[in-house]
């Protein structure tokens, strides 16, 4: 875990003091709303259907027990005793009140947490992959390269306003779990052919009103040069990103109306124009950002533990559990664990208080005091040993979070939608609810194996439709909520946009209509090996488009 | 939603509290949680509301206020016409113990 220093503290102590002169101000009408907004903004404030949100940054969606703590006792506290996971791998709640919020962001302070970029046209939170520092494909732990662009980036004069946000992704391993191509910058740590470390860059990638999958501009950037590489990119951006249009600002647009090569032409320009050493990342103090996400204390283990393999033996709903929510750890007699914060029919990503000290309490006792948010919206816990797999999963038991279902058809994104969002165009949350009902079958849901459905209630897109194998999309319809159906989108590696089943469908008939496209996948896949992706990859979508309609009733058109 | 098109569209002022961001709708005197208070404008009353909507950014006790359609129900209850304000003035439906619902306000109100 990365720990603060005196600079750190200090940056997020005079924040929360300067942000507390600034409520002082707007309650005593000092300051108008529009004065107001850009500065709660940049504190993670806004304001929603039914009250005000609050967006803690969790860097790179890591955080230990004292913290995940520190987040129960602000829930219980300042807001309604619950929080929730988003796809940014950060933590809302969804019902501070103004004249609180100052408190609450001396409580994160506390905690070495605040809620700064996590709004507004700046850098946001930098993500990485969930599983960083402990899986078998990673050639090196995302998490230091992904601390230094969050110091670089944090208050950056030069880029606090940006023509629109910018959120960058990064992933050390072979496989991408960070979907660095959906990303304003993607960075891909990779190995060149003398064995150097260094970066894959990848650039305007991007959901919302227009997607696009990101395009490499660099395949092997030395370490040394990230900053100003990033600084290179930054500054074509800020000066050649429209301003003009809100739905045009993002840099994707950029990338895409000069295209890659010009784009890359032009960073290329400005990176050479720099100064070289003392734009130059201090080795010494990416050595000393590394120190902190050092391997904990590993135990000597076998691969294979007996206690774990017996209480597998014993108990099915274990071995059900283990079967679907372990991923491998690099070392010996350790797993991760994936925690689904996807009960059935229960809102995605929604943790109690009670459930975050839970957590905690498993964390402190039996991962190493850390955890991990991931952007599926649920929690890792990174470093379990086998021998204690059962005992973690009895407490989560307990704690209402063992459903097994990582991976899976239940196991959906899904934005809070316009049960919250001043943003949204139709709810998201009562559909995944919906479906995950239908579905809730567990053994149904092995069958049908990994098949992630994204669900968002606006065309911004936070609940990442678009990259869903099945993608949903909510919309206003005449004044009635209505659902556009994408398949064959993919976050990962070749990684895709998903493509439109057809016309949009109302909200009853959603949870139809993917069991029907869930019956054609069953009856047309090669086999139980073939992913859903895969097949639609295989068939094409128009196969799927079928199940659209009722099988009773004749298809009307094409659609 | 079936608006009448005999009488011209009804409306109502609403807004958040700037305090707790909660939904409020304007009585014609000041602004009130309760939906059913909402003074309610057709035609020529409209432009009262929309100088009372340009007053409430002067004067900042609110945020975001909006003039929004509403249809009386067949007891004169005030429904706002599209779903997003009807969620508004519940509360999440996938949480129905907070917001105005769980006070057990609005209660002729349904989605």
């Amino acid at each position: 875990m990365y720990r603060y220093d005196e600079f750190d503290e200090r940056i997020v102590r005079d924040r929360v003091a300067q942000f507390r002169e600034q409520v002082a101000r707007r309650v005593d009408g000092s300051l108008t709303e529009e004065e107001f907004t850009p500065l709660r903004l940049m504190n993670g404030l806004y304001l929603q259907l039914h009250a005000y949100m609050l967006r803690v940054a969790i860097p790179y969606g890591t955080l230990d027990s004292r913290q995940m703590r520190q987040l129960a006792m602000i829930a219980d506290r300042w807001d309604q005793g619950y929080g929730h996971f988003t796809t940014r791998q950060n933590i809302q709640f969804n019902w501070p009140k103004l004249p609180d919020v100052p408190d609450i962001l001396a409580a994160l302070a506390d905690v070495e947490m605040h809620a700064i970029q996590t709004s507004g046209n700046c850098i946001r939170n930098v993500t990485a992959d969930h599983f960083a520092g402990l899986a078998a494909d990673e050639i090196e732990d995302p998490r230091p390269t992904a601390e230094l662009i969050r110091q670089w980036s944090t208050l950056h004069p030069e880029f606090s306003f940006l023509p629109r946000k910018f959120k960058i992704a990064v992933t050390g391993a072979a496989r991408d779990r960070a979907a660095v191509a959906v990303h304003d910058i993607g960075i891909r740590i990779v190995a060149n052919e003398a064995g150097e470390i260094g970066y894959s860059i990848l650039v305007g990638g991007g959901l919302g009103r227009s997607p696009f999958i990101g395009k490499t501009i660099r395949d092997f950037l030395p370490k040394a040069e990230l900053l100003a590489y990033l600084e290179a990119i930054m500054r074509v951006y800020n000066l050649g990103g429209r301003r003009d249009n809100k739905y045009k600002a993002r840099i994707k647009i950029l990338v895409h109306e000069i295209g890659t090569e010009a784009f890359a032409a032009r960073v290329e320009k400005e990176f050479s124009a720099r100064n070289g050493p003392p734009a130059e990342v201090d080795a010494a103090e990416l050595a000393r950002i590394a120190a902190y996400f050092a391997p904990p204390a590993y135990q000597a283990l076998p691969a294979v533990s007996a206690p774990f393999e017996a209480a597998k033996a014993r108990d099915p709903a274990f071995a059900r559990f283990a079967a679907t929510n372990l991923f491998a750890h690099k070392v010996p007699g350790y797993t991760a664990i994936t925690v689904s914060v996807k009960p059935i029919g229960k809102p995605p990503g929604d943790v109690t208080s009670d459930q975050m000290r839970a957590l905690a309490d498993i964390a402190e006792h039996f991962s190493f005091d850390e955890m991990r948010i991931t952007h599926v919206q649920n929690v890792i816990l990174p470093h379990v040993r086998l021998d204690d797999v059962a005992d973690v999963w009895a407490a989560l038991v307990e704690a209402g979070l063992a459903t097994p279902n990582a991976g899976l058809i239940t196991d959906i994104i899904a934005c809070p939608g316009m049960d919250y969002c001043k943003l949204a165009t139709a709810r998201s949350i009562p559909i995944a609810q919906d479906i995950a009902v239908r579905f809730a079958d567990a053994e149904r849901q092995a069958l049908i194996g990994p098949l992630g459905i994204k669900i968002s209630g606006c065309i911004n897109a936070c609940g990442h439709h678009h990259v869903g194998a099945i993608g949903i999309l909510g919309l206003d319809k005449a004044g009635v909520e209505n659902y556009q159906i994408t398949l064959g989108g993919d976050p990962g590696d070749g990684a895709s946009l998903g493509e439109r089943l057809g016309p949009g469908v109302g909200a009853d008939a959603v949870p139809d209509v993917i069991e029907r496209i869930v019956d054609t996948y069953l009856a047309v896949r090669a086999g139980p090996g073939e992913a859903f992706i895969d097949t639609v990859r295989r068939v094409g979508v128009d196969s799927f488009k079928p199940a659209l309609q009722p099988a009773e009733e004749a298809p009307r058109e094409a659609a | 939603m079936a608006i009448g098109k005999r009488q011209p569209e009804a409306v109502i002022l609403s807004a958040n509290a700037l305090l707790d961001g909660a939904v409020v709708y304007h009585d014609g005197s000041g602004w009130t949680p309760h939906l059913e208070a909402a003074r309610v404008a057709r035609g020529d009353e409209v432009s009262a509301l929309e100088a009372l909507l340009a007053a409430s950014e002067a004067q900042g006790d609110v945020v975001d206020a909006l003039l929004l359609p509403v249809t009386p129900d067949a007891r004169g209850r005030i429904v706002p016409n599209h779903y997003r304000e009807r969620i508004r003035a519940l509360g999440p439906t996938v949480r129905r113990d907070l917001g105005p619902q769980a006070r057990g306000e609005h209660r002729h109100v349904s989605l």
